[in-house]
């Protein structure tokens, strides 16, 4: 372990000012400095660019990086406790460097690993040769939580297992890159890779430009050719699979699936018909040939793996038997990531490919054997010891694993005795030692252990590796304290190259034929969380401006028992609106609902969209905390329409006009129909007090329309001509139900050859009727049932489209 | 000894279900030498969608069902008729107990047969210290693997008590265990789990028993329902044994299996996902008829 000591002072490297001051840690190797003092290639061009920014301007570069991840909208959700929060990507500014002869070794030794993972996993779940020939323990295997049983015998339609995998490597004390661990569940963060890259660029972008680095893009270029290909040639369309919003990485399965153009789904999105899979989008059910999982494989499918989970697809496994899906990566490839399995890996590739690792890894005793147990035993205080079946790197798994020297004795006895009894379930491990990068803390430079994570994808030509990645950088010297989850930071890395760099992007090539996505795949769960969206949007802003309303008349009276105030107090009551808090409850939970249903649907409208709703959420808690009833809540509310307009502005002026736009555009029209129909009902009903119109007016935001139109002064049937029966104000019942009949004729089934759908019948239906109405026979019961009606098409759309 | 069995499943929803999909594992097992099964039908009211068959991972025949009209009575019924054998006894070639550990650190396998698979916990069988304990006093004075077994088989018919109403589906072994109360399902649970606390491969067996018994013996408990007992592994030279700790027994020609697994979730007589809203009813009726 290395420790920190503020004591040493060696000699300071030769180079740019800014390292003068870079102390590096004794007997630790260091990306920036070799072993002789001199600064490497490459980072002395970034030092020197970085003495010439001067600290004001690099701190400044460093902010744009940093605004760039907000405004981007890139969060991670961290674990701490019962609920999970999002938390914004640490940034670690400085890039990690990686030289060229560096990265020939890096990126052949993984090629060779992937390959061999893709053999062993084969065996494990096919012939099982490696078991027979005592080449890997059985235990190891039929005793494993990842073993998955009834994917035994099941060959991949792809004919092979692993797609894309991950890597952990370290460098250790003798400058060579080592493996620490091996990721092929359902790897995570290559997504954040590209948005370090976008967003240290952003800060260093000259930089960037003058140094030969390689790009990104190509490697994701060529994964998803592949990945697209397979489906062509199956005829099915290509998925993200993803736990939900709630899992830690969310963000990136989004951010993927609208980089690459994937569909994001999730398990109830997709049925098993026939042995194939289907996703359930607003057109019908359509074939899913490849879905990218980012599920753990025991949760997906409830009826023959994991009973409880609630998040899978029932008959998956037996989509596979039947070989119409291909899973990237197979399920039951989870195995590979178990820790015991490292000390079988030297010779388990010497009998696989006849050669030795080229990139060496962790030296691991599994405890279930003899002479290995003895050593561990032997040697317990120098060794980290955990579990064998754990699939966590050792320094990331701080419960199950620790270091012998820095147990207590009682514990140490105890876990001796276990090992004895039951060694299978124990590993002895060589303590990782990491080398050092510089980060930049209060305006220095300061070194901190690293690690660093490639990515491998399989495509038509074979294992292509990420010519960059990302680095973790520790919080502390400290290597324990490197897990992302426990607030390290995250770098970018680059990787050099001696010559210019081939400069690629997503977009294509010229000449290359243009492929148009079908509008048609808009899955059901995401048209229903749209609809649900606008309708809540919808929902807020009605109640902001009746209680903002409420509130100003409130400030000026000051006597809450006037009857209009009862009288709207007793409305708001109806939606659960308590209109004697200043900011009340039954506000914040429909907010509340809209960034829930927004939040399920991240990769169907931008990051400023997103960031305007969170804004609005935000505002109003914060809101809640300190505003009083009266004059305080008047300006609160008006704080919160003019929120709530940017947010509508933003999606209704950004979102291209696919059906998920018009589903959103559905939830809007529906609620406001609803809200203006019962609104008026009640504003206009036999008791409503004085005032009740001109109330209403300000409501239905119409006011000046009304002095413009009407030469009078506000009376029932021409208030209720304008809010409901006007085609031409916007606010309007009438408006809402014409915008909400085009839409309906337009969505996939609406007019059949002529024949319109149940909805677009139904929504023609209630239109005419409004159409053809006389504003003295709009009673309040006939307001109710307009609402009601409306709120029967509403169900009528979701029996249709999400069912 | 040749047996008609007859199984009716019965599900009650509340409210109708829309589409649902199962796997049924209750058709009798051919287990060579042991148990032949003359003829098997399973037929379900109303009619699937989709029926298919397979065989599982360790080797059990499952029947898949696809529902997709909505209903609100599911009913799986088995007819069959099963010929087993009356055999002997194994004599008793295994090992000591502390000997039995050398023997399965032989068995370099992870085909479905190998003893491996049946050593550690599994999805309904934690290792519980306590079982693990009281096996462990059950076990003292035994000097091989098959006298520990039947000495846990037998102990465990003593100590408990048949109680369907004190557990239900879901215990786990802990609770059972700690009530020493249960039906065919918990003993066999705390067996398995006592065991492999002991380092003995033990798994999980799903059957019928024959519902009268033979003149002057009495009837066998749990004979009402489906059965469950346990599997143990003594030894290479003994193999598989398999024990119903609920009716204190080798099973023998009275016991017709279905199949096995480690524990009842690999086994159990349905697993099913449907689309519903409301709870359900089941009903169970079984009869196993000696023809002669």
């Amino acid at each position: 372990m290395t420790s920190r000591n503020h004591q040493t002072r060696g000699k300071p490297p030769a180079g740019p000012g800014i390292i003068a001051d870079y102390h590096l840690l004794p007997g630790v190797p260091d990306e920036m400095i070799d072993p002789s003092g001199r600064i490497r290639p490459g980072w002395d061009k970034l030092m020197s660019a970085f003495d010439a920014l001067g600290p004001t301007e690099l701190a400044a570069r460093f902010e744009r990086a940093d605004q760039y991840l907000r405004d981007a909208g890139v969060f991670y959700r961290k674990y701490d406790g019962a609920e999970g929060k999002e938390r914004a990507w640490p940034l670690a500014h400085i890039p990690l460097l990686i030289g060229e002869a560096d990265w020939v070794q890096i990126s052949s030794g993984l090629t060779q690993r992937a390959e061999l993972l893709e053999r062993i996993v084969a065996d494990i779940y096919g012939n099982n040769t490696l078991v027979q020939q005592g080449l890997l323990p059985p235990e190891l295997v039929a005793q494993n939580g990842e073993f998955l049983r009834p994917m035994v015998g099941v060959e991949p339609v792809s004919r092979h297992y692993l797609h894309f995998c991950a890597f952990e490597l370290g460098r250790g004390p003798d400058g060579a890159w080592w493996v620490l661990g091996d990721r092929t569940q359902a790897p995570s963060g290559a997504g954040f890779a590209l948005e370090n890259r976008v967003a240290t660029t952003r800060a260093l972008s000259d930089i960037y430009s003058g140094l030969n680095i390689n790009r990104l893009a190509g490697f994701f270029r060529g994964f998803r050719d592949t990945l697209f290909a397979q489906a062509r040639r199956d005829g099915g369309r290509v998925g993200i699979l993803t736990p939900g919003q709630l899992n830690e990485t969310y963000f990136e399965h989004a951010y993927i699936a609208r980089y690459l153009g994937l569909m994001l789904l999730e398990g109830e999105d997709l049925v098993v018909e026939g042995g194939q899979v289907m996703v359930r989008t607003v057109a019908g059910l359509k074939p899913v040939s490849v879905l990218w999982r980012r599920l753990d494989a025991s949760f997906a499918d409830p009826l023959e793996l994991r009973y409880d989970s609630h998040i899978g697809t029932p008959g998956m496994v037996e989509a596979l038997r039947s070989g119409s899906i291909s899973m990237i990566n197979a399920l039951g490839t989870g195995i590979l990531e178990t820790r015991a399995l490292a000390a079988f890996m030297p010779r388990i590739c010497k009998h696989l490919l006849g050669t030795g690792l080229e990139l060496p890894e962790i030296a691991t005793w599994w405890c279930g054997q003899g002479a290995e147990q003895e050593y561990v035993l032997d040697n317990f205080d120098s060794l980290m010891i955990g579990p064998a079946f754990s699939n966590q790197l050792p320094f990331d798994d701080l419960r199950g694993t620790a270091l012998g020297a820095s147990m207590t004795a009682e514990q140490k006895t105890q876990l001796k005795q276990r090992i004895a009894a039951q060694g299978g379930y124990y590993v002895g491990q060589e303590p990782v030692r990491l080398s050092t990068a510089p980060v930049y803390v209060d305006g220095r430079l300061e070194p901190r252990p690293i690690t660093l994570r490639v990515y491998a994808a399989r495509t038509e030509n074979g294992w292509t590796i990420m010519p960059g990645g990302f680095a973790r950088v520790g919080s502390t010297t400290d290597t324990t304290a490197i897990a992302m989850q426990r607030g390290g930071q995250a770098a970018d890395v680059w990787v050099m190259s001696s010559k210019p760099v081939e400069q690629v992007s997503l977009l294509p090539v010229e000449g290359q034929k243009l492929v148009r996505n079908s509008p048609g795949s808009l899955p059901s769960r995401a048209a229903d969380n749209l609809i649900w969206l606008g309708r809540y949007a919808e929902r807020c802003e009605a109640t902001v401006r009746i209680l903002r309303a409420y509130n100003a008349r409130l400030a000026e009276l000051s006597k809450p028992d006037l009857p209009i105030l009862t009288h709207a107090a007793a409305f708001l009551e109806t939606i659960d609106v308590d209109a004697t808090e200043a900011m009340p409850q039954g506000l914040l939970a429909s907010i509340d609902s809209a960034v829930h249903s927004a939040g399920q649907i991240r990769d169907r409208f931008s990051p400023d969209g997103w960031l305007a709703l969170n804004d609005l959420q935000k505002t109003a808690q914060r809101f809640a905390t300190r505003i009083s009833s009266g004059d305080d809540a008047t300006r609160a509310m008006t704080v919160l329409l003019r929120k709530l307009a940017g947010f509508s502005g933003l999606v209704h002026e950004n979102m291209y006009r696919f059906a998920g736009w018009r589903f959103l555009e559905l939830g809007r029209r529906l609620e406001r129909a609803i809200q203006i129909a019962r609104a008026t009902a009640w504003l206009t009903a036999k008791d409503a007090p004085d005032g009740s119109l001109e109330m209403l007016l300000e409501i239905g935001d119409s006011v000046m329309s009304h002095r413009r139109r009407y030469s009078v002064s506000a009376g029932t049937q021409s208030v209720v001509d304008l809010l409901v029966l006007d085609p031409l104000n916007p606010r309007s019942a009438l408006f809402q139900l014409a915008e909400l009949r085009s839409q309906i004729e337009t969505l996939p089934g609406g007019v059949d050859d002529g024949q319109l759908s149940p909805a677009a019948k139904l929504a023609l239906q209630i239109h005419t009727e409004l159409v053809i109405i006389e504003p003295h026979e709009l009673t309040p019961e006939r307001l109710d049932r307009l609402a009601s009606d409306i709120g029967m098409l509403s169900g009528v759309i979701a029996a249709a489209y999400f069912t | 000894m040749l047996y008609d069995i007859r199984l009716a499943l019965e599900y009650d929803y509340d409210a109708p279900v829309h589409g649902g999909r199962h796997h049924i594992r209750v058709s009798p097992a051919n287990v060579p030498g042991v148990q032949r099964v003359i003829a098997s039908s399973l037929t379900v009211d109303p009619a699937p969608s989709l029926q298919s068959g397979f065989l599982d991972f360790f080797g059990n025949t499952v029947t898949a069902i696809t529902m997709v009209e909505p209903h609100d009575k599911l009913t799986i019924r088995l007819a069959a008729r099963v010929q087993v054998e009356d055999l002997t006894p194994p004599a008793d070639l295994s090992p000591p107990l502390p000997q039995l550990a050398r023997e399965v650190a032989q068995y370099w396998s992870i085909a479905p047969a190998s003893p491996q698979h049946f050593l550690a916990a599994s999805p309904r069988v934690q290792l519980v210290p306590d079982i693990t304990n009281y096996a462990m006093q059950v076990a003292a004075s035994e000097p091989t693997t098959l006298a520990v077994a039947t000495a846990i088989c037998m102990a465990i018919n003593r100590d408990f008590k048949y109680d369907p109403k004190a557990t239900d589906v879901e215990t786990r072994p802990a609770e059972a265990f700690a009530l020493r109360k249960g039906v065919c399902q918990d003993f066999a649970h705390v067996m398995i789990a006592g065991l492999r606390g002991l380092g003995i491969p033990a798994g999980y067996v799903s059957g019928f028993l024959r519902t009268n018994p033979p003149p002057g013996k009495p009837r066998l408990e749990g004979a009402d329902a489906m059965h469950a007992w346990v599997r143990a592994w003594c030894g290479q030279h003994v193999g598989w044994v398999e024990f119903d700790p609920t009716n204190a027994m080798v099973a023998g020609p009275d016991h017709i299996s279905i199949g096995h697994g480690r524990d009842y979730a690999d086994i159990s007589p349905i697993v099913g996902v449907l689309r519903t809203h409301g709870s359900h009813e089941t009903s169970q009726s079984v009869d196993v008829l000696r023809v002669e």
